[in-house]
């Protein structure tokens, strides 16, 4: 005989291959090839020019401390919150495991309203603040907190698990070997969960160097000061300035995939680390 | 003949798992393949079922070339390594399953379903469990159930995926026997795959030994046991004493240096008889290098005075009192049906 | 779990962890979950339920409605085919499929906006086609939609591919070498496998569906009662003022959220118990 066929054992390859990729073209690869051969239009001094204008720079500028200062941030709460709901047991536990989605599952409109009103001045946190001069609402510290809520669940949800299968043994062995608590988290703990952490880190900046709907309404969006690149995308939209946002856009693109490629190569490396 | 396999063969990528396999698999009897892990046993089997499809020959089920055949169509009952029971239905309706999904006008009624299932699971001896859900049965009932539930759509071949694997060892050599006697009573054409040779001499009527994707013997039991066609199957088949040694005009040379053939020689350690005397003179002159007794036998380390061969041997524990008694510095070996491999690929017989 | 005996953790280590997650956690959950229902119902119960009935409001809960029913059934569907392609079959180009699927993710949704009115704008690739044919996509509900199905199309594949691929395919080739076509092994026995990812994947999708503000506040053209779903009308409601009303349309919202996370909880429960049965 010795045709040679490329069958599969369970049916329906051909049928669910060519809908996934049919839909997936339509939906995500011609969207994406009509923003990307829009910005090819311009020439490269065009483009140049749009991206170092100083008011993009500057945004780029906030949008990447703000967002690397929020997943710091995180980066240490996250760890605690992980290590307090994977090593202890204490009343509400389950409702505050329930509740660390809560920034992933609540639209981010409505966690802009409430997070803006509660550190406003007149808000509940807002007013307790202002008395030691710090303003939050309306300014870039507005821009961290929103930030800081959006990325909470990154972190503990990549930790936790890690947190929890840490091999006991290893910490048992280390202290019948004479090390004390610090040193046993330091030398064997935070080695092993680390590549996790770092992982976290990443997605929560990858989410919210993109994020808009909770921060637009906490910040005070002013140009040079506390406008963050997607704000601008949407500014030079409503100016019609179509080239500006294309061009801004692709870059943000850019930036998205170089995330995405490198959070890639993060979970396997986790991955493999767990499965020795 | 039942399954006829015609030069099939099978890459993964790279890795060659079958190459032009040529197959009978005779009606109404016990087939095992046997092999090590990676020598293709299971997929062969699996192209049997047409869960995989070979890149290359044809296999043809009962007559009807079913190279190409959906599995669904090709009424073969496959029984997997990990049970695959669907967990969210009972016994019963795993049993069902295969009767349920029928077309509407080739689907038997309510009534004979049932009658139908329950004279299964009373073959399988779990009437009393039909409304357990797998996750209550123990491995041995999973296997049976599986079984009862591959048996339910009347294949005409059983196909099934090391059965006994995932089962402990008791529970093993229980369910061995059983599908041996369930067989001799329901004479359905039946392959296992199996990388355990005990199971397959003790289950099958004939073994079909593969390695490295390729076919080294097929026959039935005693045969391959006793008449291996190459080294593989001879070390594949239980323990054995492997050494180098030359063969000058028939008599064995242990001594590397001299002359004659260099050959292979293979030996099972219950084939080596541990002698105090060496009556006839063929004997080979050994020191007893230690020992450890394993229950009724005793296995006995060697090491010849010649050529400083190391062999095991396999005695009777009375035996072993004996020449323990005795104490001597040297003993003398003699081997039974102990097997020579040339260097031309010549494979014989040897005893002294 | 307990720690052993032989490592002694400071006491003061314990209290002092949970007192800090606390704090932070009452910052950043509690006292904004309190806000919302508190702030909704500060006029209360009647103010709150007449804000409902102001024609607008109602409008632009009927558009995230139409929207969360177009675009959950749809990329339900297109999620289980993704993952069962993904998770049952080897093919070429496979990785690069399941990096697609994340780049909805990945990218920010105002970006994700900005790609339909690239594709669908004046200007844009069908732009001069669909006006010519008096077409409205962007600025428009087609235009939300379509958003709205990019950005929540990921969550039933990202759900299902680990679950899917941990199950393996033995109960599935099983019940094809029983005589079961490709539909009723999907049916009778995947489904039933599969079924708590798959509820958590669309319960998911809905909550993103619904609540998605980025995408949609760049695609609407945010046109009153015609073009606003309920995220893009708290933005109106807020930016004038009407803080309670504001809060009452987001108490909605919050509520879908909430019971998204006792699904979440209840699934995982679930999930963990078909684990464990697994390995019985």
């Amino acid at each position: 005989m010795g045709v040679k066929k490329r069958r599969t054992k369970l049916p329906g390859f051909g049928l669910t291959l060519g809908l996934s990729i049919t839909y997936m073209s339509l939906l995500i690869f011609i969207p994406l090839s009509a923003l990307i051969l829009y910005a090819a239009h311009l020439s490269f001094t065009d483009f140049w020019e749009l991206i170092i204008n100083e008011r993009v720079l500057a945004a780029f500028k906030i949008s990447f401390l703000s967002t690397f200062w929020a997943a710091a941030f995180n980066f240490i709460f996250g760890l605690i919150i992980a290590w307090i709901l994977s090593r202890y047991s204490f009343f509400g536990k389950k409702i505050i495991d329930a509740l660390i989605d809560l920034p992933f599952a609540i639209p981010t409109a409505v966690a802009g309203i409430a997070l803006s009103y509660i550190f406003s001045p007149n808000g509940i946190l807002g007013s307790f603040l202002q008395k030691f001069g710090i303003e939050i609402a309306y300014s870039k510290g507005g821009i961290l907190i929103a930030l800081i809520f959006i990325g909470l669940p990154f972190v503990v949800r990549t930790a936790q698990p890690v947190i929890a299968e840490l091999d006991k043994e290893l910490e048992e062995a280390a202290a019948s070997l004479g090390a004390n608590f610090y040193q046993i988290f330091f030398k064997v703990i935070f080695p092993s969960i680390f590549p996790a952490l770092l992982t976290g880190f990443a997605l929560a900046f990858a989410r919210g160097l993109g994020e808009y709907g909770s921060i637009i309404f906490i910040s005070s969006n002013m140009p040079y000061e506390s406008e963050i690149v997607p704000l601008l995308i949407v500014k030079k939209l409503l100016q019609f300035d179509y080239r500006g946002a294309s061009a801004i856009g692709v870059t943000m693109l850019v930036c998205a995939f170089i995330l995405l490629f490198f959070i890639n190569i993060l979970q396997g490396y986790a991955k493999r680390r767990r499965k020795n | 003949m039942s399954i006829e396999i015609t030069q099939v063969g099978k890459k993964f990528g790279d890795f060659t798992a079958l190459e032009n396999i040529n197959l009978t698999i005779p009606d109404g009897e016990i087939t095992a393949l046997l092999g090590p892990s990676g020598s293709g046993k299971t997929t062969l089997l699996r192209i049997i079922a047409g869960l995989e499809t070979p890149d290359t020959g044809t296999i043809s089920l009962f007559g009807e070339d079913s190279t190409w055949k959906q599995t669904k169509d090709r009424k073969v009952g496959f029984v997997f390594q990990h049970y695959a029971l669907f967990k969210h239905m009972s016994v019963f309706e795993n049993v069902a399953f295969g009767l349920r999904i029928r077309p509407r006008r080739l689907r038997p009624d309510k009534a004979e379903i049932r009658r139908k299932v329950f004279s299964l699971l009373s073959l399988v001896q779990l009437e009393s469990m039909a409304n357990r859900l797998p996750g209550e049965l123990s491995g041995g009932q999973k296997q049976r159930v599986a079984l009862a539930r591959a048996l339910a759509i009347e294949p005409k071949v059983l196909l099934l995926d090391e059965p006994f694997g995932a089962l402990d060892a008791k529970v093993r050599q229980e369910l061995r026997r059983w599908l041996r006697f369930l067989h001799d009573e329901i004479h359905i054409t039946s392959v296992f795959v199996t990388h355990d040779q005990e199971e397959a001499l003790e289950v099958s009527d004939n073994i079909v030994i593969l390695n490295k994707g390729k076919i080294e013997q097929i026959g039935a039991p005693e045969d391959v046991y006793d008449h291996p066609a190459n080294p593989f199957v001879y070390g594949f088949l239980g323990n054995v004493n492997l050494f180098h040694a030359r063969l000058d005009k028939g008599v064995l040379n242990l001594n590397h240096a001299e002359g004659g053939a260099e050959v292979s020689f293979f030996v099972r350690p219950q084939d080596v008889v541990i002698s105090l005397s060496n009556e006839n003179g063929k004997g080979v002159e050994a020191k007893i290098t230690g020992h450890r007794i394993l229950g009724s036998r005793v296995r006995v380390n060697l090491k010849t005075i010649a050529g400083e061969k190391e062999i095991e041997a396999d005695i009777d524990k009375k035996q072993w009192a004996l020449i323990e008694k005795e104490n001597r510095e040297t003993i003398y070996i003699l081997f039974f049906g102990a097997k020579i491999y040339s260097k031309d690929e010549t494979w014989s017989d040897y005893a002294i | 779990m307990n720690t052993p005996a032989i490592i002694k953790e400071p006491r003061w280590i314990k209290p002092a962890l949970i007192g800090a997650a606390l704090i932070f956690l009452a910052v950043f959950i509690f006292i904004p979950l309190v806000t919302i229902f508190s702030q909704a119902l500060g006029s209360g119960f009647r103010a709150y339920s007449r804000a409902f009935s102001e024609p607008d409001i109602f409008a632009s809960i009927r558009l995230t409605l139409l929207t969360a029913l177009i675009c959950v059934p749809v990329n339900t569907v297109f999620g289980v085919i993704l993952a069962w392609v993904i998770t049952k079959f080897n093919f070429r180009g496979k990785r690069i499929l399941i990096t697609l699927i994340e780049v909805p993710f990945a990218i920010s949704p105002v970006i994700a906006g900005l790609l339909f009115i690239f594709l669908f704008g004046s200007f844009g690739w069908f732009g001069s086609w669909l006006m010519a044919h008096n077409i409205k996509i962007v600025f428009a509900a087609p235009g939300i939609v379509i958003a709205t199905a990019f950005v929540t199309f990921p969550f039933v594949a990202r759900e299902l591919i680990p679950l899917m691929e941990e199950l393996g395919k033995d109960d599935e080739e099983a019940a094809l070498t029983l005589g079961a076509n490709g539909l009723q092994t999907f049916f009778k026995i995947t489904l039933p496998n599969i079924k708590w990812g798959l509820l958590y994947g669309v319960v998911l999708t809905n909550a993103r569906a619904m609540g998605e503000f980025g995408a949609v506040a760049v695609v609407s053209g945010v046109i009153r009662g015609l073009t606003t779903t309920m995220p893009l009308y708290i933005e109106i409601l807020y930016n004038e003022y009407q803080f309670n009303t504001a809060f009452a349309v987001a108490s909605l919202l919050t509520l879908l959220a909430l019971v998204t996370l006792i699904v979440k909880t209840v699934v995982e429960h679930f999930i963990a118990e078909q684990r464990k049965q697994k390995l019985v």
